[in-house]
C-alpha cells in the first residue's frame, strides 16, 4: 500500500465519468511524488461534491461548514506550520458560500495549497448555476438562463496579491500533477482553479467543451510577469491552462503574526506556563 | 374547494406561497427542500414575481428583509444548517418589525448532520434562535394539505403582527406526495403598509426600517410594545388539534410527521383496553399551554414523542406544571419510531404509574 491510498477499496459517492476521480487521482500521485508524510498533511473541506475528496485519502482530515473550509485551512496551518495543509472544494462552496473567505485569507498569503474543482454547476443539490455558470446557462431553477456576469476567481485571486495562481483540467491527469506538486512546494498561498466536467448535470461544459476552450501555456510562458498575468486571467476566448502566476519571496501569514516573529515552535506543541498567565493581570 | 390533486410536499408549499400573495422569493440549495426553489424558479416569473436562487443563505434572508422592508410579501426557505445561518437576519427583522416567511424543512442535525428528516430544531425555532427578546410565530403541519393551509396562513399573521413566520416542516413531509385541495381565491387580508419604505406614499415622510438603538429608554419601549405583541399573538393565535382526549389514560403530545404514527398508535392501543390521547400543538410558538395543561386533571400521565433527543418535552412540563408526570420518547439521526416502540413506551408508563 502506497502513501495516501487505501488498504482495501472505498467507496466513492461521486457519479461515473465525473471529473473528479482524475482530480483524486493527480492529487494522490502529486504527494507520493513530492514523498508527503500522510501524518503531517491535512485535507480540509466545507460541503458540496468535490468537498467530499478528503474522506477519499488516506490522511487527516477535516471535513466542516458549507463554504468555509479556507478559514479552518488557515488556522490549522496557523497551530502546526509544520503541516502540508491543503483545502479542497466546488466552485459553488469556496466562491458562492465561501465568498467572503475567499477574499479575506488570499489577503493574509497563508502558505497552504486551494484546490478548487470547478464544474460550473452545483451538483451536490442535483444541478443549479453556481457562481461560475456561464451567461445564458439553463438549468431547472435559472429557467431562462444565467443574467449573472459569471466570477472570475484568477483575476480576484490576482488583485488581491495571491502569489501562486493556476488552472488545470481534470483530462489532463500528468498537467494538473505537475501543477498540484508546485502548489504545494510554493511557499504561500496557492490556488488551483480546476475545471471539471459534471457528467450528470451540466451537459453544456463537458469534457469536450473543455478541450475546445482550453490550452496549455508553453514553455516560454514567463509565470513571474505580474502585468502579462492581468491578461491572461482574463481570457475567456479560450482559457489558459497552467501556472499563470507565481511570485516567490512574499511573507506567508505565519511569517507575518507576532507569535512567530520570536518563537518558531508551532502553537499546539507549545505548553503553557502558568507563571505568565497568572503575571497577565499585574501587567 | 376546488379538485384534489396529487402533489408533493415541498411544491405544495411554493404553491401555497404564491397563492398568499408571495411576490419575491430568495433561495438557496440545500436538501431536502431545493424542489421549493424549482418549483417557484418556473412559477414565479409567469405571475410577475422575482425567484433569485442566492450566493448563500444570509445573502437570501437580507434579501427577504429589502424586499418586506418594501411592503412585499417575501420568503425564504433552506433546511436546517441554512436555517442556522438565516438567524442573525430573522433577529433584525424581528427588531425592525418587518413581516417575513421563512420555511424550515427540519433535517437531523447537529451539524450538517444527515438530510432525512428530524424536529431537532424546536428549540432554535420557538426559544429565539437568534439573539434578543424576540419570538417567531411558528406553525407545524402534518399533511401536505397542512402545508398549504399554513403557509398562506405564515403569510396573513407575518403581515398581521409585522414579524418572522416560520412553516416547520421537516424532510419527510417535504417529500411526501399526497392529495391537496387548493381554493380558488385566497383569504388574502390586504394590509396597508404606511411603515414600508416603498418611496410610493403621498405622505409627505420618509420612513425608516432599522433595529438599532443606542438610548436605553426608547429601546426598552421598543422591547415593551414587542412584548405586548407577542401577548396579542398568544392570546389570538393558537392552534391544537385534540383526538381521543376526553377519555385518554395517557396524553401523548406530537406534532408534524410524528403525530400520525400517534393516529395509529390510538388504534392499536384501543385493541389492547388502553385509552390513548393525542394532544397536537399546530402552532409551536405561540404553544397551548393552558389547553394542553387542563388535561392533567383527568390522564394518568404524558408523553412527548418527537424526532429529536427532547425539546418539546420542556413547553409538555411547563403545561402541566408538576401535576402529573411528564415522559419523554423519541428517536435521533433521521430514524422515525414505529407504532410498536411507541405503544411498548406507552404500556411501560402505565405500568409504573398503576404501580
Amino acid at each position: 500500500m502506497k502513501p495516501f491510498e487505501f488498504e482495501n477499496e472505498i467507496d466513492i459517492a461521486w457519479c461515473p465519468g465525473c471529473g473528479n476521480y482524475s482530480i483524486r487521482k493527480a492529487l494522490i500521485r502529486a504527494l507520493q511524488e513530492l514523498e508527503a508524510d500522510p501524518l503531517h498533511t491535512v485535507l480540509v473541506s466545507g460541503i458540496g461534491q468535490a468537498a467530499k475528496m478528503p474522506q477519499y485519502v488516506n490522511c487527516h482530515f477535516f471535513n466542516g461548514l458549507h463554504g468555509r473550509g479556507l478559514p479552518v485551512a488557515v488556522s490549522v496551518k496557523a497551530c502546526n506550520p509544520h503541516l502540508t495543509v491543503i483545502a479542497e472544494g466546488g466552485d459553488g462552496d469556496m466562491y458562492g458560500e465561501g465568498g467572503n473567505h475567499f477574499i479575506h485569507n488570499i489577503r493574509r498569503n497563508p502558505d497552504i495549497t486551494h484546490l478548487v474543482h470547478n464544474n460550473m454547476i452545483y451538483g451536490l443539490t442535483k444541478g443549479q448555476a453556481s457562481p461560475t455558470s456561464q451567461k445564458g446557462f439553463v438549468t431547472n431553477v435559472q429557467v431562462d438562463g444565467v443574467i449573472n456576469q459569471p466570477f472570475n476567481p484568477l483575476a480576484v485571486a490576482l488583485s488581491l496579491g495571491a502569489t501562486f495562481i493556476a488552472r488545470a483540467f481534470s483530462g489532463d491527469i500528468d498537467q494538473l500533477t505537475d501543477i498540484i506538486k508546485a502548489a504545494v512546494k510554493h511557499k504561500g498561498y496557492a490556488l488551483i482553479d480546476i475545471f471539471q466536467p459534471c457528467v450528470t448535470f451540466n451537459k453544456t461544459n463537458n469534457f469536450a467543451w473543455y478541450k475546445e476552450n482550453t490550452y496549455s501555456l508553453d514553455s516560454h510562458y514567463d509565470s513571474s510577469d505580474k502585468e502579462n498575468a492581468a491578461k491572461k486571467v482574463m481570457e475567456t476566448e479560450k482559457y489558459p491552462l497552467g501556472i499563470i502566476y507565481r511570485e516567490n519571496g512574499v511573507k506567508t501569514f505565519v511569517e507575518k503574526i507576532n507569535i512567530y516573529q520570536d518563537n518558531k515552535q508551532p502553537i499546539v506543541c507549545r505548553n503553557r506556563d502558568l507563571g505568565k498567565v497568572n503575571q497577565l493581570i499585574n501587567d | 374547494m376546488g379538485e384534489k390533486v396529487l402533489m408533493k410536499g415541498n411544491d405544495v408549499i411554493a404553491e401555497a406561497s404564491i397563492r398568499a400573495g408571495c411576490k419575491c422569493y430568495f433561495g438557496y440549495p440545500i436538501t431536502p427542500q431545493t424542489e421549493i426553489s424549482h418549483y417557484l424558479a418556473e412559477a414565479l416569473p409567469k405571475i410577475g414575481g422575482v425567484f433569485l436562487q442566492a450566493e448563500s443563505e444570509i445573502a437570501a434572508i437580507n434579501m427577504v428583509y429589502g424586499a418586506s422592508s418594501a411592503g412585499i410579501r417575501a420568503m425564504t426557505s433552506s433546511s436546517s444548517p441554512g436555517i442556522s445561518l438565516k438567524q442573525e437576519g430573522i433577529s433584525y427583522i424581528a427588531g425592525a418589525e418587518i413581516p417575513a416567511v421563512v420555511v424550515n424543512v427540519v433535517r437531523c442535525g447537529p451539524g450538517l448532520g444527515g438530510i432525512l428528516p428530524g424536529q431537532c430544531d424546536y428549540f432554535q425555532a420557538t426559544k429565539g434562535g437568534g439573539h434578543g427578546d424576540y419570538h417567531n410565530i411558528v406553525l407545524a403541519p402534518n399533511s401536505v394539505q397542512e402545508l398549504y393551509e399554513l403557509t398562506v396562513r405564515c403569510f396573513n399573521l407575518a403581515d398581521k403582527y409585522r414579524m418572522c413566520a416560520m412553516l416547520m416542516a421537516d424532510g419527510s413531509l417535504g417529500q411526501m406526495m399526497e392529495a391537496v385541495e387548493f381554493r380558488e381565491i385566497e383569504d388574502i387580508e390586504a394590509i396597508d403598509k404606511p411603515w414600508a419604505t416603498n418611496g410610493m406614499g403621498t405622505r409627505g415622510h420618509s420612513n425608516y426600517i432599522s433595529s438599532v438603538n443606542v438610548n436605553p429608554d426608547e429601546l426598552e419601549k421598543l422591547n415593551q410594545r414587542l412584548q405586548a405583541k407577542y401577548r396579542e399573538v398568544t392570546k389570538n393565535e393558537i392552534m391544537y388539534e385534540e383526538v381521543n382526549c376526553d377519555n385518554a389514560d395517557i396524553m401523548v403530545v406530537s406534532y408534524g410527521t410524528t403525530s400520525r404514527i400517534i393516529k395509529n398508535v390510538i388504534k392499536d392501543a384501543r385493541k389492547m383496553g388502553i385509552n390513548v390521547g393525542l394532544f397536537r400543538p399546530i402552532s409551536l410558538w405561540p404553544f397551548p399551554y393552558d389547553e394542553l395543561g387542563k388535561h392533567a386533571s383527568h390522564v394518568k400521565a404524558f408523553l412527548s414523542v418527537e424526532l429529536s433527543a427532547g425539546q418539546m418535552i420542556d413547553d409538555v412540563r411547563l403545561s402541566v406544571n408538576g401535576k402529573k408526570n411528564c415522559y419523554f420518547y423519541g428517536r435521533t439521526g433521521g430514524n422515525i419510531p414505529s407504532q410498536k416502540e411507541i405503544l411498548d413506551e406507552i404500556v411501560k408508563i402505565l405500568e409504573k404509574e398503576d404501580r
